[in-house]
Order: C-alpha cells, then sequence, then structure tokens
C-alpha cells in the first residue's frame, strides 16, 4: 500500500470472504436475452417468436463494429420479443427463450477455432483470432463494457478533445494489465475466477496479447489471494505479477490499477485507459476469451456473484439471461424481504426495480439488501468536516462540489473539476451529515453536458 | 412481472455509518479524560462548570432555534459538546469564594456559544468561527478578572479543600519570563497548576486528542500544524526575545524547555486536540489544514511573548477561522487532469 492509499479511499466495515471458485447455477426456465447488453449498438433479432433455437445459436446480429452478437443460452423455443429493462435499466428489445431442457448445441460456427494451448495462439493470425471472437459475441465483462472486437482494435479516428490540451496521444498499446482483483467488494467475479482457473487463462490472456499487441502483461491481484499454478505460467511467458491494494476501496477500480501499476493518469473526464497505452481487462473476460478459444463455441455463461443478503452469498457460472430473482433463488434466496437489489456492487452498482432483469455480459453481480438494512441519505447541511476531501482519490473537494451542485451553479462546479469525478462514492460513504454526495454531483454532471451540449 | 415493490436510488448503497451524533460521541469520549484530571484537580466546581455550561447551552439551542425557527437537532449533540469545550476552558466556579469565577460566567458563556456563535449565522455547518471561541472571547473581554480567576489545584481526596484563586502559569510568565523557571515540568503536563477545568491536563488532552486522530474523526494535520508551529515559534522566541537572551540558556535542552513550557501551559493542547480541528470553521484541504494549524501555533508563542492578552491559542484560532476558505483554497492537484481537458 503506497504512502497516499493508506490516507485516501475507505476500508469497508466488512472484510471481503475468501473467493471459492465458481459453481454452476441452474438453468432457467426462461431465459430473456436483451439484443444489446453492452454499451454500443443494439442487434436485430434473427429469430421469430416460435422459432426452435439450439444453444449457441445467433438470435440477434448487426454490422457495427460495437455490438456483440446474441447467442441462444438455452435450447428451446423462442416465445416473444418484448422489450425490458437491461442491466442499465434502458428498455431494450429482448429475446425470450423457453427452455426445454436438451441443451442441444448448434453447429459451430465457421470462424471458430480450436485451440489448445498458448503456443498455439502465438501462430495463429491475429486477425483471425480476433474474428472468432467477435462471432462469440464476447463483450467486457464490466459495467459499460464494449464489444471485445471494439476493445480491442484500434479506434477509427483519434478524438478530438486530447488534441486540443496538445499532449502527445499514444494510442498504441504497450500493457495489458490483467485484472484479478474486483474493486466492489463483495462482488468477486474476478477473484472468483481466479480461484478456479484452468487452461484457459494461460490461451486468453495469450491471445489478447497478441491482438492488442502488448509487449508487457501485468496481471494484478490481490494481496494475499491463492494464487495456484500461476506464478508458473507467469514466469515461462515473461509475465509479471503484481500484488495490489484491490480490496482498500476504491484502488481496485481500472484509473487506479493504472496508476499504481504504470504511474500514468488515464486523463479525465473522457480518456480511457488507451490513451496512455494501457489496455486492462477484468480475469473474467480473459477467461471467456480463453474458453472460446478452447471450444470454439460461443460464451452462454458468465461469472456472477451474488452477495449481500442472501443465504449462500457466491459466485456462479450464471446462463446469460437468467432472470434475478432465479439468481437470488439460487443463492439460497434472499434473508428478510429484499429492499434494494442491485447490479453490481454495493459502492458502485445500479439499483433495480425489476426482479426480471437478466443476467448480462455486462452485469458483474448482485448485491441484495433486505429492507431491514436499507440506508437513506439526508438533507442535512454539510458541516464541513472535510472527511469527503480525505477520502476522495481523485483529490477532488466534494463538499464544495455538492453543495455548488446543490444549489445550481453547475458551471463553478465544472471550473472546480467537478467533471473529473469517477463516482466512487466514497464521499457519500464517510460523510457524517448523510449527503447524497454522488447524486448531487451526478446531477451536476448531467446539468453540465446538457448545457454544453446546447 | 413481480409485484415486489424496490427502493432505488443513486451509488453507493452502502454508507460508512458515521454520523453527526455519532462523531460528537467520539468528541465527547475523547474529552472525558481531560475532565476527569480538572475534576481530579478542582473537585466539584469543576464539575459544576461543565454542568452549568453544557445545560445552559442545550437549553439555548432549545430555545433559540425554535425562535429563530430552524430545526432543533439536539440529538446531534452538538450542544453538549459545545458546552463541554467552553466549560473545559473557563475556570472552576466556587459560589461564595470572592474573586472565584461566579456561577453565571458559564451559563452566559452556553447561551453566547449557541446563541451568539451558531444559531445567529444558520445552525452547524453555517457558522464562520468557532462558537465556542467566539463565546469564550466575548466573556475574556467583558470579564477579564473572572476568566481568569483560576484555583489552586486539590487533588481529590484533599480534607475540606480551601479553594484559593490562583495566577496561572501564563500571568506569571507575562509579568516575568524568569517565573517560567519556578515551575516543575511533570505538574505542568499532568495538570497541577492553576488553570482552566480541563486546559491543564496535556496528558489527558493528548490521550484524547489521538484517539480522535486515530478513528478519524480529526484530521492530523491541524493538531501536528499547531504543535509543530508552536515549538518552531517558541524555540525562535528563545533566540531572539531579548528577556529570554538574557537569561542566557545554555544547553539546547534549555531551549527545549521553553517550548515545552508554552506547548503544556494555557489553552494550547485543547486548542491543538479540540478546538482548532473543529470540522466546520477548519479548512478541508490537506495543506490548508497544515497551514492553519501552524498559524495557529505562531500566533499563539507571538501573543504570548509580545501580544497584550494573556494567552494567544484561543484568539490565534479565531483568526485563523476567519483565513478558512483562503487556506482552501491550497488544493490538491487533480488526478487524470491533464493540460485544460475540463
Ligand atoms: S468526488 Fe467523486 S471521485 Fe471523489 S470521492 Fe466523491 S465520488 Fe469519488
Ligand atoms: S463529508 Fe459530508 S459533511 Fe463532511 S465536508 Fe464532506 S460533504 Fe460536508
Amino acid at each position: 500500500m503506497s504512502v497516499a492509499q493508506w490516507f485516501k479511499g475507505i476500508s469497508l466495515r466488512r472484510p471481503p470472504a475468501p473467493a471459492a471458485s465458481p459453481s454452476e447455477a441452474p438453468a432457467p426456465e426462461r431465459v430473456y436475452l436483451p439484443l444489446r447488453q453492452h454499451r454500443g449498438d443494439v442487434c436485430e433479432p434473427q429469430v421469430q417468436p416460435g422459432d426452435q433455437v439450439a444453444l449457441g445459436q445467433i438470435i440477434g446480429s448487426s454490422e457495427s463494429i460495437e455490438a456483440a452478437l446474441v447467442h441462444a443460452t438455452v435450447s428451446g423455443k423462442v416465445e416473444q420479443i418484448i422489450d425490458i429493462s437491461d442491466a442499465e435499466g434502458h428498455p431494450t428489445p429482448t429475446v425470450v427463450i423457453q427452455n426445454d431442457g436438451k441443451d442441444a448445441w448448434a453447429a459451430p460456427d465457421a470462424d471458430a477455432l480450436i485451440i489448445d494451448n498458448a503456443d498455439q495462439v502465438l501462430q495463429t493470425k491475429p486477425s483471425h483470432l480476433l474474428k472468432a471472437i467477435r462471432k462469440a459475441g464476447l463483450v467486457r465483462a464490466a459495467a459499460h463494457g464494449l464489444p471485445m472486437q471494439a476493445e480491442l482494435s484500434p479506434p477509427m479516428a483519434p478524438r478530438s478533445y486530447l488534441f486540443m490540451t496538445g499532449i502527445p496521444v499514444v494510442r498504441t498499446i504497450d500493457t495489458l494489465i490483467v485484472k484479478a482483483v474486483d474493486a466492489d467488494q463483495p462482488i468477486i467475479p474476478n477473484q472468483a475466477g481466479l480461484a478456479g482457473f484452468g487452461a484457459e487463462l494461460e490461451i486468453g490472456i495469450a491471445a489478447v496479447a497478441r491482438i492488442c499487441g502488448a509487449q508487457k502483461v501485468i496481471i494484478a491481484a490481490a494481496k494475499g489471494a491463492d494464487l495456484g499454478q500461476l506464478p508458473q505460467i507467469a514466469a515461462a511467458r515473461e509475465w509479471s505479477i503484481s500484488q495490489v491494494n484491490g480490496c482498500h476501496y476504491p484502488f481496485g477500480l481500472d484509473s487506479m490499477i493504472i496508476n499504481a501499476l504504470t504511474g500514468r493518469e488515464v486523463p479525465t473526464p473522457y480518456g480511457e485507459p488507451r490513451d496512455v497505452g494501457v489496455l486492462i481487462e477484468p480475469l473474467a473476460t480473459i477467461l471467456d476469451v480463453g474458453r472460446v478459444l478452447r471450444t470454439g463455441r460461443p460464451v452462454i455463461d458468465r461469472l456472477f456473484t451474488v452477495a449481500g443478503d442472501v443465504a449462500k452469498p457466491q459466485t456462479f457460472r450464471a446462463r446469460l439471461g437468467t432472470p434475478m430473482a432465479e439468481m437470488i433463488k439460487a443463492a439460497g434466496g434472499a434473508s428478510g424481504q429484499p429492499g434494494k437489489v442491485i447490479i453490481g456492487g454495493p459502492m458502485m452498482g445500479m439499483a433495480h426495480f425489476d426482479l426480471n432483469t437478466p443476467v448480462t455480459k455486462e452485469s458483474d453481480g448482485l448485491f441484495v439488501i433486505s429492507l431491514a438494512k436499507v440506508q437513506t441519505f439526508s438533507g442535512e447541511p454539510c458541516i464541513h468536516c472535510g472527511r469527503c476531501v480525505q477520502v476522495c482519490p481523485v483529490n477532488l473537494i466534494p463538499a464544495e462540489l455538492g453543495k455548488m451542485c446543490q444549489y445550481g451553479h453547475y458551471e463553478e462546479a465544472a471550473d472546480k473539476d467537478l467533471m473529473h469525478c469517477i463516482e466512487c462514492g466514497c464521499c457519500a460513504y464517510v460523510c457524517p451529515a448523510k449527503r447524497p454526495m454522488v447524486h448531487l454531483l451526478r446531477l451536476g454532471k448531467t446539468e453540465v453536458l446538457a448545457r454544453r451540449a446546447e | 412481472m413481480s409485484k415486489q415493490l424496490l427502493t432505488v436510488s443513486t451509488s453507493p448503497h452502502m454508507l460508512g455509518g458515521m454520523s453527526v451524533r455519532s462523531m460528537h460521541v467520539e468528541y465527547i469520549i475523547a474529552l472525558i479524560p481531560a475532565l476527569a484530571t480538572g475534576v481530579y484537580y478542582f473537585g466539584w466546581p469543576a464539575l459544576l462548570t461543565v454542568l452549568l455550561a453544557t445545560g445552559s447551552a442545550v437549553v439555548c439551542e432549545l430555545a433559540l432555534t425554535k425562535l429563530a425557527k430552524q430545526p432543533t437537532k439536539l440529538d446531534d449533540l452538538h450542544a453538549v459538546v459545545m458546552g463541554l469545550l467552553l466549560g473545559l476552558i473557563l475556570p472552576p466556579v466556587v459560589a461564595g469564594l470572592e474573586d472565584a469565577c461566579p456561577w453565571w460566567i458559564p451559563v452566559v458563556g452556553g447561551a453566547l456559544a449557541v446563541g451568539l456563535g451558531k444559531v445567529l449565522f444558520g445552525g452547524i455547518g453555517a457558522y464562520p468561527m468557532n462558537p465556542v471561541l467566539i463565546a469564550w472571547a466575548a466573556l475574556a473581554l467583558s470579564w477579564p478578572e473572572h476568566t481568569m480567576a483560576f484555583l489552586d489545584p486539590m487533588p481529590w481526596g484533599t480534607e475540606d479543600p480551601e479553594w484559593v484563586v490562583s495566577t496561572a502559569p501564563l500571568v506569571e510568565f507575562k509579568n516575568d519570563i524568569g517565573n517560567m523557571l519556578s515551575y516543575e515540568m511533570a505538574n505542568l503536563w499532568s495538570g497541577m497548576y492553576p488553570s482552566a477545568v480541563g486546559a491543564g491536563g496535556s496528558w489527558a488532552l493528548l490521550l484524547g486528542g489521538v484517539y480522535l486522530i486515530i478513528r478519524r474523526i480529526v484530521p492530523w494535520q491541524i493538531p501536528l500544524g499547531v504543535l509543530a508551529g508552536l515549538i518552531g515559534m517558541a524555540l525562535l522566541a528563545t533566540y531572539t526575545d531579548s528577556r529570554i537572551v538574557e537569561m542566557e540558556l545554555e544547553t539546547f535542552n534549555d531551549h527545549w524547555n521553553v517550548a515545552l513550557f508554552h506547548m503544556a501551559t494555557g489553552g494550547l493542547m485543547i486548542t491543538a486536540f479540540f478546538l482548532a480541528p473543529e470540522p466546520v470553521s477548519s479548512p478541508m484541504t490537506p495543506w490548508g489544514m497544515l497551514l492553519f494549524g501552524v498559524g495557529i501555533g505562531v500566533m499563539t508563542v507571538l501573543v504570548r511573548h509580545w501580544g497584550a492578552p494573556i494567552d494567544g491559542a484561543f484568539y490565534g484560532v479565531l483568526i485563523m477561522n476567519a483565513a478558512t476558505p483562503l487556506f482552501d483554497r491550497i488544493r490538491p492537484r487533480v488526478l487524470g487532469k491533464v493540460g485544460s481537458s475540463a
């Protein structure tokens, strides 16, 4: 832990449980497959209600590079195509498939590769790897994830804002960071993935590094995590393993890990890791890439943690499209009446109103809070205690920004670097007046963007 | 579709569990050692002072917030903490003893702290200066003889304590700097000298202060700044104040003792750990807090050596409070801010 980190961020009250390897969640009776499960464009449905579909059959596709193909994750009959709210809360056209329980696989795709080991990856053309990944409909396994083909291939045009600032624009990736830590404890798909990985990890890392062209691979693992065979594998391939302080929130967030491991700062607010030559991928994504290349089949499930007030919090391999209600059931049911159901972790996740919302490629977990434990913000005034300033990982003065946003001085707040806030929520967590800090800051950001757009 | 009603709000969905009330509970816990020391040396009069000040602050908070149509929030314990702190920086009240501090001083003080210091500005979070010190300053300017009427310590258990009004070390220091040498350093640090109820027990205050810092209620920068500023300025004074130069201190240890004397006497310790870091009126940025503290420490020594008032710690806080908005402009660099990309 660097000295700066010792004073910044927050230590959560509950220490995270050690990650156990993921278990298989039962396939639901009915899957809900939104035709967009990521940041980007919506796919066109390729099936009609009444059609019989096989496991892994393409049911939604698009020409756009920013859209990932959607595959059936059970075999059975297409019931209907309706609009339901996806993990982001937007109504999205969704294919509902009734499970016939046979799990009959569709014929493999022509572009699919079957790769047994990482050496074979190095002999395969990156474009072939990329094509296989695209056909498998892979998405970066994190909230707001892009489809993998968009993530891995260079963008069409450099974005203009960086030119105006006069800093050199790095667009070639030299470092791949594999993130085996999870920022938002106790949602720990990556740590659980690390606890039960197989040959696909090595293949996945080699493939992603080959496609993006990174010379340096860093595996960021949590302090004290059980790495199994990973050190030997990494040593043979000259990958390095770094222990990061991922459990001390928010130092498991992408920009924080990049800063800790490479010393580079991802330019906020519009920058991406790519701007500083880094590609950072959650371990869950890497495992998926490895599995796709190894089996030649598309991804039908994902690592998904159910935690909070449920009987048996654990990480599952959950079929995409499983409704949240089924996932809560798989974890032994909620203890007490659920008051809040959050997709993502308790610090940065999104509260949902509909338990039919399915598991999608970009949702990494579910956090349930029982009605009795739901905490509320208050309208009390800020007491200027400065605790938020102490914890803010990007060195803002949240108290001041909060007041400005509350009273409508949005442009003034933007001058004081409002737009650089990463919405980590540390300020709201420590605030003794229980002010809804992130709410105010988001309000301010939205207003600033709306005014600038005019 | 399920019929279950779920709460929706922005993140974070988990809060740290700290409230204004729990913060003030920590303050009260941290003040217990100082209060105990005060009661040990000054007996019932000490307890009476604190009770009067606290009671007055609570009652006035209730009455004045009703009058000003502000929300009454007695359960956040802010009035209690204010009363407690005020009681601790006033001399012990002894009924019937001539020259001693009369009972109405803490009562008026509590009312002033709440009325003039807090409610007038709009309640917690809105006042620009430490209300406790505003009340103290008003009392000290109006009735200097009462706010300086300290008692000779009588450790708890003394048979039939005879309270005698006596002069504080800082007054002696003001009269003749040489008097400084007549005090035992151990007595000064434990609080065995004529002082305000809770301002004398330096060890006790240090203990409470360190507790607050460990619990992250008080940022470490402010106390550290105050102590650093005080020590630095005190050492400087030993080489420049002609009266001390005449004393011809020989070893560095002698100079250091002057700094220790400044640290242990007057209201310095309670200022460093409790009054200067008062949340509302102190700055928030790291460097701002440090400089704020240093300013108070330097100010204390300047006033004690060369100023008109007896002690400068409390005035130092008030003056630095006025500069808080300036200190808050010293910001840390924003991570990820490149060029002018806003
Ligand atoms: S201001 Fe933004 S970045 Fe800073 S602690 Fe609050 S939410 Fe996090
Ligand atoms: S933590 Fe809350 S009360 Fe304290 S300064 Fe920040 S916003 Fe104000």
